[in-house]
């Protein structure tokens, strides 16, 4: 019996209540996580449903690899129809989930529908044999924590779990899909942020997932090569002397870096470097730990490279986990709040509230910038997040992000791409990026091609971008994280042993490539052009830099040159994501 | 004279020059003596207290380096090679 032979999936229909396993296709053995995602959504989902309506999906795709005993590679795509953008979106999250769906064999769970009642709450309960949709009233309008915290008394100790919060319930655009961490208290604090998908789940009424994974094994490979191949990798990343600091102490310490770079906005991007930096910067809260407790652990099983930090309160109480550098810096520094004390507090409520921490970031700072509050205000801020759970107007509108935000306020100065908040990294620095925000049909997203490289030449912008596409696109469908940064040809040889059977570099990178067309063709399918693949005016007004001064003066046949494919150099095979 | 390679990362001070000839007997003088040319390149290397920023490696002919080295003593013939770490988001 081949490896996949048995894999099933399950099938969600929220207008009847109602779930069905189905052995999973053929056809698509060889796709995972983002590019299955792409590939349902592109077969299945017409490209003009609303996004709130019945007819869109939610999909929850763990990669090809997960469940299996290689390193850090049990993470979850969350695709739909994104309600911010308006087109395909992937959002790819850690946590528990993903390697528990695989672990029970389960390639894909396909929500779909809506209840008549909008006002009704329900919950898909999954384990080995059976899946079944069951009434959730009673959880109705919890925040993550409180909601997590009631399921492990209810479910067993080994459950993995996947939620929104009340900003998911009200079907806000920044609503964001958390995920259980490998924690023995199972933290709410990975979540799949961008686009808005918390909100597809509760226009579903879906208001959780509750995975029983039991005593589960880990998915067997072909070969037991795959075995040794792991071990290999594992004791090769541990032992890199390249990777430090960055999986020692988690993305946060790369504020200073990318502050040195311009790249670190402050003030709705105003200015590409904060005076805050030093108070900001993760080596805070790394010193933290000492006195306080906390410290950095992996927030799914087999990870290796255990980035993400756990953040104490001055009492030693646990606050938050996973704060990571582009919360830092966008609702740190891109709102002028110069402690990283109160982004924990913020982050923390983000995560509660159920909405991505970068949409959020600039959607206040926006709101800073229009006039609706001081810049560097922490404690209003806070009261603005607690709005948003609320439903006040302007907390409605914060929750919807920084385009609804600058709508409201008439404010001009609103710097995303296809309505989706450009991260932390900057466009005007990193223009290869730049180029990866434009063409990306998920809008500006770093994960879909970051290139942190300020001193690249203009006629290698397309090609990094591209490259650097096709390489997040193939971790993003293998289960990979893009942090243990692996390359195309190890991810084939992976392939390879996992299915027994001859997998090569060039067969990866064709996999990321068709998950890209994929998505593109979606979104041409919705009515998206290049007329869409702009930087906001914005970027190319508002000069940041020190000597050498940095604006967005990509021309546009620089930009659409990224969706013809350029021909393969060894570069794309081994290069690592950034 | 020692040769510094520069990563593309870091060469907008440099106006995009990758290998600068330096005169200078250690690592430390080396750099110094390339933010005298070009203004904006030491502080992408060290922080204000003079130590190696903890996103910056570096490497003498090829070998890895350890981080209190930058006062080391180097040879007419050696190349000093920048590399910046892993990013992330």
């Amino acid at each position: 019996m081949s490896v996949g032979s048995e894999d099933k999936m399950i099938r969600v229909d929220m207008t009847r209540q109602s779930a069905s396993i189905e052995a999973f296709p053929e056809k698509w053995k060889f796709l995972g996580g983002r590019a299955l995602s792409a590939k349902i959504l592109l077969e299945e989902c017409d490209p003009d449903c609303d996004p709130l309506g019945a007819d869109n999906f939610l999909i929850l795709a763990p990669g090809l690899l997960a469940g299996s005993s290689a390193p850090t590679s049990g993470r979850l795509s969350v695709g739909g129809k994104s309600p911010l953008t308006g087109g395909i979106k992937e959002a790819n999250v850690g946590g528990d989930p993903g390697q528990d769906l695989m672990k029970l064999g389960y390639r894909v769970v396909i929500v779909t529908g809506k209840p008549e009642d909008p006002e009704l709450r329900y919950a898909l309960e999954v384990d080995g044999d059976s899946a079944r949709v069951i009434p959730a009233d009673a959880h109705k309008g919890k925040w993550n924590y409180a909601l997590i915290e009631d399921l492990t008394q209810t479910y067993s100790k080994k459950a993995s779990f996947i939620s929104i919060g009340p900003a998911g319930e009200m079907q806000l655009s920044g609503a964001s899909v958390a995920c259980t961490d490998h924690s023995q208290e199972r933290h709410p604090a990975r979540h799949a942020g961008r686009g808005g998908l918390g909100a597809v789940m509760g226009s579903k009424g879906l208001k959780f997932v509750a995975i029983e994974a039991g005593r589960a094994a880990s998915r067997k490979p072909a070969d037991k090569q795959f075995f040794q191949l792991s071990k290999k990798y594992t004791r090769d990343f541990v032992a890199g002397p390249g990777q430090e600091p960055f999986p020692k102490w988690g993305t946060s310490v790369g504020c200073e870096e990318a502050n040195s770079l311009y790249t670190f906005p402050y003030k709705n991007r105003t200015e590409g470097r904060s005076p805050d930096v030093a108070t900001l910067d993760g080596m805070r809260i790394v010193e933290s730990f000492e006195t306080r407790g906390g410290g950095m652990h992996n927030c799914l099983t087999g990870c290796i490279v255990k980035c993400s930090n756990i953040v104490h309160d001055a009492n030693g109480e646990y606050k938050t986990s996973g704060l990571e550098f582009e919360t830092l810096t966008m609702l740190g520094s891109n709102c002028a709040i110069a402690s990283w004390e109160d982004v924990a507090d913020l982050d923390r409520l983000c995560d509660d509230i159920g909405i991505d921490t970068i949409e959020t970031g600039a959607a206040v700072a926006v709101y800073m910038d229009a006039g609706g509050m001081e810049f560097g205000d922490a404690e209003g801020t806070k009261r603005l997040l607690r709005e948003v759970a609320e439903g006040t107007e302007i907390g409605r509108a914060i929750g919807n992000g920084a385009a609804t935000v600058g709508r409201l306020k008439n404010h001009h100065r609103v710097a995303s791409v296809k309505g989706q908040a450009i991260p932390a990294w900057d466009p005007r620095p990193l223009k290869a990026a730049g180029v990866t925000y434009c063409t990306s049909a998920m809008g500006a997203d770093h994960t879909a091609g970051l290139i942190v490289d300020p001193g690249q030449a203009p006629e290698e912008f397309a090609r990094a971008s591209q490259e650097s596409q096709i390489l997040n696109a193939a971790v993003d469908s293998s289960g990979f994280c893009q942090f243990l940064m692996p390359n195309i040809e190890e991810i084939a040889e992976f392939y390879t042993h996992f299915y027994g059977e001859s997998i090569n570099r060039e067969a990866v990178a064709d996999m990321g490539w068709q998950c890209l067309e994929d998505e593109w063709e979606f979104n041409r399918r919705v009515g998206f052009g290049p007329e869409d693949d702009k930087m906001p005016a914005c970027m190319a007004e508002d000069e940041i830099g020190g000597e050498v001064k940095f604006v967005w003066d990509v021309p546009d046949e620089i930009v659409a040159a990224a969706y013809s494919r350029f021909d393969p150099r060894d570069e794309l095979f081994t290069a690592r994501p950034s | 004279m020692p040769t510094l390679e520069v990563p593309s990362r870091y060469r907008v001070p440099t106006r995009g020059e990758s290998r600068i000839d330096v005169k200078g007997t250690t690592i430390r003088e080396c750099i110094v003596e390339v933010e005298s040319r070009f203004p904006g390149f030491q502080e992408l290397i060290l922080d204000t207290g003079g130590k190696q920023k903890r996103f910056v490696r570096l490497f003498l002919n090829g070998d890895a380096l350890e981080r209190d080295a930058l006062d080391r003593s180097l040879s007419q013939e050696d190349t000093i090679t920048i590399m910046a770490s892993a990013a992330g988001g």
